[in-house]
């Protein structure tokens, strides 16, 4: 059992988030009273550029930032940090290719979800419903594998217990998720960000001061570890893993739909420009120190991965023995603000994709509108309740859940990048190959993972996304061309000179 | 600006994203990869790493600097409050 005063700062942390979130509500009440949908799902496109920069790449580093993946560095060396770093292209990516047009689209169609565009776009409730079910079948399992991580981090660290931890924050974040909506989880984001990379510089810190400094420990390192200062790591790092990570978290991520979303939520086209800037910074700067503290930790954690377990206990053990049980607890906060502000984002996402896109579509479907206030009832039991059960599942987690969150990545990328890239950019893509493409690409990536079927050794990422290509390109071929009326909002400039 | 050309202009500054993320990959490869057999060191650490890790984080930042500078033109995303 750790000392309750070592709590104190993830304490006074995960407050101050509760009350960020409180404040949003009450300067919120006006507009959720005309348009609760909107306001509380995608913040009533009111972003700017520092916030939308901040939540995009908070939302996207997760617990595996800080401890996964820095835990592989510690054993590759150089060459993980070298592929980590890939990850700078995702923000400007994402924000460049579908910001202004999603904006622009969302704006005319008053979109509020990914799924309300792409049912405009494709006409199809049945590939809305495809959608959302890939959306909250995958983000459920990655909310109860961020809760896990950081958990276990959380007893590693400060000593209380595995539910004590996951109690503390999973509660806090589906209270604030719930409370403050899109705008609050976006503000609440960046205030995570923020922490992340205080708390990994404090960490940094520490380990330079029991290592000997940087210095010191590289040249331990370079001695007695020489391969870690090889790209390919004297073969741990094959090329063909090089190229599956750029595909995997590099250029796929693109179609991430919790981060295509954020293309609706900003305000003007200027804060697109900055978010592309100071979120580009800010994914390199995190990526870069948290990887690069797995690489240095060779310095302080010095025997065989044996002695210390698994992969992921290489950074709470480093961080125990270069922090004291005080420090320890502040930089906690790093890891736990990485978890929170990716399942604030994964769970309001879901909860729209369940109230939003499927319950008030079928209401609608049957001619009956939903009043505000019964959005707003249905809208915040729906997050909080859909919260509760994350957390439920998270305390003893089924390994269904495990083998779930394996494929939702990539199969999150493999369901939407065609459908999005052809659905804003291609006037002939059709509803047929949109389903195609996102169902077969699903079942081709989750069978190929299932079964260990690899094509030249690369990850099934590319055979996820090449199926879906040209099962989109074949169904596509078999159905029409959708509507003048569509097209037009899709795609103004092919009718007007 | 019309609606048409605002969605011309959004096509060209996706198109210019990707080239973007193209230049960024192949700076990638030739500061990590092609430096990689290089013999010199600082502070105990390869060339390639700091060309190839932290060379290509700033690469990345330039480059969105130039495209939000010279790409990427600002424009009103509501264009029923112009038509009104």
């Amino acid at each position: 059992m750790g000392n309750i005063i070592n709590l104190l700062p993830v304490l006074l942390f995960l407050v101050g988030m509760l009350g960020i979130s409180a404040y949003i509500q009450r300067t919120s009440t006006e507009n959720r009273n005309k348009d609760f949908a909107k306001d509380y799902f995608i913040g009533g496109r009111t972003l700017g550029g520092f916030v939308l920069a901040m939540t995009t790449a908070a939302t996207y580093s997760s617990v595996s930032t800080f401890v996964g993946g820095p835990g592989m560095a510690w054993i590759i060396g150089y060459g993980w940090l070298y592929m980590a770093i890939v990850q700078v292209i995702v923000i400007f990516l994402v924000l460049g290719v579908f910001g202004k047009k999603i904006a622009l689209i969302a704006r005319e169609i008053d979109a509020v979800t990914v799924i309300d565009v792409l049912r405009a776009r494709y006409e199809s409730n049945f590939l809305a419903n495809l959608s959302a079910l890939v959306i909250v079948a995958f983000f459920c399992s990655t909310m109860v594998a961020q809760f896990v991580g950081a958990a276990k981090l959380f007893e590693a660290v400060t000593g209380f217990s595995y539910v004590t931890g996951l109690s503390l924050f999973g509660l806090i974040v589906v209270i604030y998720t719930t409370i403050g909506g899109f705008k609050g989880v976006a503000v609440t984001d960046a205030c995570c960000a923020v922490a992340m990379i205080v708390g990994m510089c404090i960490l940094m810190g520490g380990m330079m001061t029991v290592g000997g400094g940087f210095d010191n420990i590289m040249e331990y390192i370079s001695t007695k570890h020489p391969d870690m200062l090889e790209p390919l790591s004297r073969g741990k790092m094959p090329i063909s893993l090089y190229i599956s990570q750029w595909l995997l978290v590099g250029i796929c991520t693109l179609s991430l739909p919790q981060s295509v979303v954020r293309g609706i939520s900003y305000k003007d086209t200027k804060a697109l420009h900055r978010a592309m800037i100071i979120g580009t910074i800010v994914i390199g700067a995190m990526t870069l120190v948290a990887t690069w503290i797995g690489v240095l930790s060779k310095g302080i954690l010095t025997d065989s991965l044996k002695a210390y377990g698994s992969v992921d206990n290489i950074i709470p053990i480093a961080i125990v023995k270069s922090l004291s049980p005080f420090w320890a607890g502040v930089i906690i906060i790093g890891p736990i603000a990485a978890t929170i502000s990716t399942v604030s984002s994964l769970l309001l996402a879901t909860s729209s994709s369940i109230v939003k896109d499927v319950y008030m579509n079928i209401k609608g479907e049957k001619g009956e509108t939903l009043s505000n206030n019964q959005v707003k009832i249905y809208s915040l039991a729906a997050t909080i309740i859909l919260g509760l059960i994350v957390y439920a599942i998270a305390i003893k987690p089924p390994t269904v859940i495990w083998q779930i969150n394996m494929f939702a990545f990539g199969g999150l990328e493999t369901a939407f990048f065609w459908v999005l890239i052809f659905g804003l950019f291609w006037p002939k893509a059709n509803k047929y190959g949109a389903i195609a493409a996102m169902g077969g690409g699903v079942l081709v990536y989750c069978v190929t993972m299932a079964m260990k079927i690899k094509f030249m050794s690369l990850h099934q990422i590319t055979l996820g996304i090449s199926f879906s290509l040209i099962l989109f390109l074949i169904a596509n071929a078999m159905g029409k061309t959708h509507d003048e009326k569509v097209l037009r909002i899709f795609f103004p400039e092919k009718f007007e000179d | 600006m019309k609606r048409s050309d605002k969605f011309r202009q959004a096509n060209k500054e996706a198109r210019a994203t990707v080239l973007a993320a193209a230049a960024v990959i192949i700076f990638w490869c030739f500061a990590g990869f092609g430096l990689a057999d290089s013999s010199i060191t600082f502070l105990h650490t390869p060339l390639w790493v700091w060309t190839g890790c932290v060379g290509t984080w700033l690469f990345a930042i330039l480059v969105t600097l130039f495209l939000s500078e010279k790409v990427f033109k600002n424009f009103d995303l509501d264009d029923k409050k112009e038509q009104k």
